[in-house]
């Protein structure tokens, strides 16, 4: 029992347990599960400020402490107590392994890059109308053409942008 | 009950993210390599179980209210483009950002969360001037595909953990003992 808390688990497990969680929040309390949505809620504080008549946050998405955001504080707890059982918490400023052999140790460099490519996947999270748990997984878990669709734009055009960051390495 | 639920609901989630590694850079850029699909049999399990889970909920009480995103093709892959080049580029997607900082990584925690910010921020302040022309584009509302094929849901669910358990199995007899 304590070794299962320490060590890694399978994705496989992993995500039968993820599942029963969205089943959860999905039929019991009628939410999708999402990473994404948090942000939305928590942008008003600072978008109401400088676009006073934005659309968005008067009318689209509510500012506030809301379901979402409750998650996303959970969710950090929840990884520093896996992280922790697990001795692999560690503060530090840059990916383990990999990212240094294509993109080299600047720290500044993997900071921007991290920044834009977050960025990114916010906006495009918002254009599809979720992220990858809110869409992807609790819309497929509901059979909804969205999440597919927005699957296969994940995959069309993450393939290809590793393909070319890594083509001098994987050459 | 409404802020213990999403409480707990979140510790899970981040939970299971830490456990399966999707907090670490390599292992959600390797699955667009083709080198390692923990993130999709992470994903395919978790969707089949919760496919299952929700029609087993339903079972017992037909009235329960799931709730449904809404297709507009045009837009929900327009996302899913601009969303893979993201995860490509940094290796996140935005719920393995708070995983990443609760294992004690500061480029999820300040980049990163800084980046989900900035951009909910730039797509709340365009809202208004690009989604109500681009929700309109291939636009079939809150549907499922059992609603709109007309098909008894159990039969695609099932369809569903097929086509999930084939793709496993042939992932599962590539890599057979590559993962660390």
């Amino acid at each position: 029992m304590i070794a299962a808390l320490r060590s890694p688990w399978s994705p496989r497990l992993a995500g039968v347990g993820l599942g029963l969680v969205v089943t959860v929040s999905m039929a019991v309390f009628g939410h999708r599960l999402s990473g994404a949505g948090a942000y939305q809620n928590l942008s008003g504080f600072v978008g109401k400020r400088i676009a006073p008549d934005a659309m968005y946050w008067q009318h689209v998405v509510p500012t506030g402490l809301t379901w979402d955001v409750l998650v996303l504080i959970g969710s950090l707890g929840g990884a520093f107590a896996a992280a922790s059982f697990s001795r692999t918490f560690k503060v530090r400023l840059m990916p383990d392994r990999q990212w240094a052999d294509v993109f080299g140790s600047s720290v500044a460099r993997r900071w921007l890059l991290a920044f834009v490519g977050s960025m990114l996947t916010e906006v495009g999270g918002g254009l599809a109308g979720g992220c990858t748990a809110s869409l992807a997984l609790s819309g497929g878990a509901v059979l909804a053409p969205a999440a597919f669709v927005f699957m296969a734009g994940m995959f069309a055009s993450g393939i290809p942008t590793a393909l070319v960051l890594y083509r001098r390495t994987d050459s | 009950m409404t802020t213990i639920a999403p409480l707990l609901i979140g510790f899970a989630f981040g939970w299971l993210l830490q456990k399966a590694g999707l907090s670490r850079y390599d292992r959600v850029v390797n699955v667009f390599r083709l080198r390692d699909f923990a993130l999709l049999e992470f994903l395919l399990t978790a969707l089949v179980t919760a496919a299952i889970g929700i029609r087993v909920v339903r079972a017992f009480d037909p009235a329960v209210d799931v709730p449904i995103p809404t297709t507009y093709l045009a837009g929900n892959l327009a996302g899913g483009l601009v969303f893979g080049v993201g995860m490509a580029l940094s290796g996140f997607c935005p719920g393995t950002i708070a995983a990443g900082a609760g294992e004690g990584r500061l480029d999820y925690l300040i980049p990163g969360a800084l980046g989900l910010y900035t951009g909910a921020l730039v797509f709340g302040d365009d809202y208004g001037s690009i989604m109500p022309a681009l929700s309109r584009w291939g636009r079939l509302g809150a549907v499922t595909f059992a609603e709109a094929l007309r098909v008894e849901p159990w039969l695609l669910v099932i369809l569903l953990a097929e086509l999930s358990t084939l793709t496993l199995y042939v992932i599962a007899r590539r890599h057979r003992g590559a993962r660390p």
